[in-house]
């Protein structure tokens, strides 16, 4: 094969998005001013330091310092232009005005989200690539070490395509501009919180090295939730974005029930070794989180999967209760994300049972109970929302279902407690009992002294849903049967 | 290769964008897809094109469902949309070089496929033109252009003479009579009647989500006129033809009108040359003899009631 060929293999063998989006990039004057700006910022802070050090120029922590006011820049420019170059891109080519043709053709709805993150991460690779000399430059104002410094950058490097896929999630969240502009905000606030994160552990990254035992897992650890994370917003985005009518939830369920078990075996195999149950509880409060989430999700999906879903059927009885379990549709989500927290608790229980020896595992008990309950109450909130969109807001959109859920948990987390506030804050009961106000906050379990009343209330009101949804979920279940194709042309041919 | 739209139906809550739509056309045809504004016609191509599912019914394009099949039938589709292109910082064959290889070309074959499909379309001479900087008509072949990269045998087209001037029109008609000829099927919808009915072989009439009238051209325009209109023109003795004309049997009226007479007749192309051989033997000097067809125009005002939803 000669170069020529070799070079059309190469080419034809790349994402037609990357091509596309890097083609749009390097002719961009966005990008071109941000880089330039990045660059001359740099430069201007190196500059200014190394006049204003004086004599602590030849100090030992000189470089450590210059590295990390560098490092600190070059995070907020990585952290706020890629994430936003990448999202709100994405976010024009799909809104309403602006048919996205990329969508009628062949490519596959997993290539063109790869297609974006591989595009987004080469732009991360330039931003770096840029700021790299300044970086190397610090190692000769001693103080820090090489592998400190590539160490940093790698978790630089690998926090910012995390934001990157993200954003490129909330950018294909099917809301209007509205909502869009919200979840931006709130976005951009948890990309706040882990820049501090990041720079929280960079700091301690060059001023410890990197040595030791509780770094390395450390590392390990931040790695396989930050990939755990990524993989997650990736399948989410390739469904937000496959057509209504497939089967958009199998993956998804299919990636974080294999997360949820790859993880799970991991953090009792650490938590067996260490004799701690620190590693469950943080694999246990994540996925009840996810799970509790996916509820909201569930009660916005379609009641009746498309036509797509329901030919791809197994036929056979198992089958078909493996695919209820994992196929798109409200009744099977809702199933789906139920069991999964039941079997998440089920777990820590039996295991808090099997090594009730180990120091922590009151905490662990109490995580659990916490982590239930507050699930509970997602339950009951997702569950009353989806009853009242089917019984008194029809017109409401299936898919805006979570949208009533999110009201009714707002106005029932404080509305108790401000009631009780506004009638009895005179009384001397409430100001020696106001926690139980906080009946309906799901996030109100630390209460140790309440959590009978919390429980009994949410117990009552989950099986008085469940048992009002019962019709709905059985007529679901019933109709979950494979499709034969049934479309007979009768059409008036023209002629 | 036949398209068939069988018993569509796509409600938006309340509203019925589409109400039980049916109609089959076939290769080599040229659909003409008329309607008012909101009629339903863009829902009925964006389902046609894989981007909308319909709430009842199917699309089956060579028999492959859009519905359940979308990514085959989105190789035999090309869809021009009535927007067009916006992608910033991107030339025109940087654009069909894009859409190209997301359509799986490659290699050689590739470049030729943009080069075939640049020269049909006259881009050869703006292909490195950044697309923003192009005009409406251009833009408007560049989005054919890429609606004909993959050779789809079905083209649906949303407005496509919409905004352009009399010349780039003129061109996309011959460009539609091309493809026409090589065995495409073509839907297009145009607000632009008398066009259609210059291109088109077929039309369908479309309000409120449902098909009012459906047939080809030359069906529709005689079940728009039961009455014949002839026009005749004569060198003399005009008032003398008038008044003989009145006791003609099957002339149910007859009016002067400038220079000419219009003749309405009950019957049908028999019966008009049958009055224009009675009136050459009567001594009549016919210098003109013309039907006047009721045009697509007409049909659409008197069929359609111009509501929306």
């Amino acid at each position: 094969m000669n170069f020529a060929s070799r070079s059309v293999f190469t080419s034809d063998a790349i994402n037609p998005i990357v091509i596309k989006e890097l083609r749009q990039a390097v002719q961009s004057r966005f990008v071109i001013a941000a880089l330039l700006t990045l660059l001359t910022i740099q430069i201007v802070a190196i500059g200014i330091y190394i006049l204003a050090s004086g004599g602590s120029l030849f100090g030992f922590d000189a470089g450590r310092q210059a590295f990390l006011m560098l490092f600190a820049i070059l995070q907020v420019i990585g952290m706020l232009f890629v994430p936003l170059y990448t999202a709100v891109r994405l976010a024009a080519e799909r809104s309403d005005t602006n048919v996205d043709l990329l969508f009628i053709t062949t490519i596959k709805p997993r290539s063109i989200i790869a297609g974006k993150m591989f595009a987004a991460l080469t732009l991360t690779a330039l931003i770096y690539s840029a700021c790299m000399p300044f970086m190397a430059f610090t190692y000769f104002l001693r103080g820090i070490d090489l592998p400190s410094i590539f160490i940093s950058l790698g978790v630089g490097f690998v926090v910012v395509v995390a934001c990157a896929q993200a954003a490129v999630f909330v950018a294909l969240i099917p809301v209007n501009r509205a909502f869009k502009v919200i979840f931006g905000l709130i976005a951009l606030i948890i990309f706040g919180i882990a820049y501090f994160a990041t720079m929280a552990g960079v700091s301690g990254v060059v001023t410890r090295g990197v040595v030791g035992r509780d770094f390395w897992q450390g590392i390990i650890i931040i790695g396989l939730v930050i990939c755990f994370l990524v993989g997650l917003f990736f399948v989410m985005s390739v469904a937000l974005i496959m057509p209504a009518a497939s089967n958009r939830a199998l993956a998804v369920r299919l990636f974080i029930t294999a997360a949820w078990l790859l993880m799970g075996v991991a953090a009792l195999t650490n938590g067996s070794i260490e004799k701690d149950h620190s590693p469950v509880i943080v694999w246990l409060v994540m996925f009840e989180i996810i799970f509790a989430l996916a509820i909201f999700a569930a009660v916005s999906e379609r009641d009746q999967p498309g036509r797509r879903v329901l030919r791809s059927i197994p036929q056979s009885r198992p089958g078909r209760a493996q695919a209820f379990f994992f196929f798109s549709g409200a009744a099977n989500g809702l199933t789906w994300a139920s069991v999964m927290i039941a079997l998440t608790l089920a777990v820590v229980w039996v295991w808090g049972k099997l090594f009730p020896i180990h120091g922590n595992v009151g905490d662990l008990f109490n995580s659990a109970k916490w982590m239930g309950g507050m699930c509970l109450y997602f339950f009951c909130y997702a569950m009353t929302g989806a009853l009242l969109r089917r019984r008194l807001f029809s017109r409401v959109k299936t898919e805006a279902t979570w949208l009533i859920g999110v009201i009714l948990l707002a106005v029932g987390s404080v509305a108790p407690f401000l009631i009780g506030y506004i009638v009895f804050f005179n009384d001397q009961w409430w100001k020696e009992d106001f926690d139980a106000w906080w009946v309906g906050n799901p996030f109100a379990w630390g209460n140790k002294g309440h959590r009978v009343l919390y429980a009994s209330v949410a117990g009552l009101w989950a099986a008085l849903v469940a048992a009002m949804s019962l019709p709905w979920f059985i007529e679901r279940v019933k109709s979950f049967r494979p499709a034969t194709r049934v479309v007979e042309s009768d059409a008036f041919e023209i002629r | 290769m036949k398209v068939e739209i069988v018993n569509l139906k796509k409600h938006f809550g309340a509203t019925r964008a589409v109400d039980d739509v049916s109609f089959a056309f076939s290769s080599g045809q040229v659909v003409g897809f008329v309607g008012p504004n909101g009629a339903g016609k863009t829902t009925t191509m964006r389902i046609l094109a894989t981007l909308d599912e319909p709430t009842v019914g199917d699309a089956l394009i060579d028999g492959v469902s859009v519905v359940e099949e979308p990514e085959r039938a989105r190789q035999l589709v090309g869809y021009v949309p009535d927007s067009l292109p916006t992608h910033r910082d991107m030339s025109v064959h940087e654009y069909l070089d894009f859409f190209a290889r997301a359509y799986g070309l490659k290699g050689g074959r590739r470049e030729k496929v943009i080069e075939s499909v640049e020269e049909f379309t006259g881009l050869v001479v703006i292909r490195d033109k950044m697309l923003v900087a192009l005009s409406k008509g251009m833009k408007q072949r560049v989005s054919l252009a890429r609606a004909l990269l993959h050779d789809p045998p079905v083209l649906i087209m949303d407005e496509p003479a919409a905004g352009l001037d009399p010349r780039a029109r003129i061109e996309l008609r011959e460009l539609l009579r091309v493809l026409s000829s090589q065995g495409k099927a073509i839907l297009i919808s145009s607000h632009i009647l008398t066009e259609l009915a210059e291109i088109c072989h077929a039309a369908v009439i479309i309000e409120r989500g449902s098909v009012l009238m459906a047939g080809a051209i030359g069906d529709l325009l005689a079940s728009g006129a039961p009455h014949r209109t002839v026009l005749i023109r004569v060198t003399s003795e005009r008032e003398r033809l008038y008044r003989e004309l009145l006791e003609t049997p099957r002339v149910e009226k007859a009016s002067l009108a400038g220079e000419e007479i219009a003749v309405e007749i009950n019957g049908d192309e028999e019966a008009c040359c049958d009055l224009l051989a009675a009136l050459i033997s009567r001594g009549h000097r016919v210098v003109e003899f013309k039907q006047q067809r009721a045009n697509l125009e007409e049909i659409f005002m008197n069929v359609t009631k111009g509501a929306v939803q």
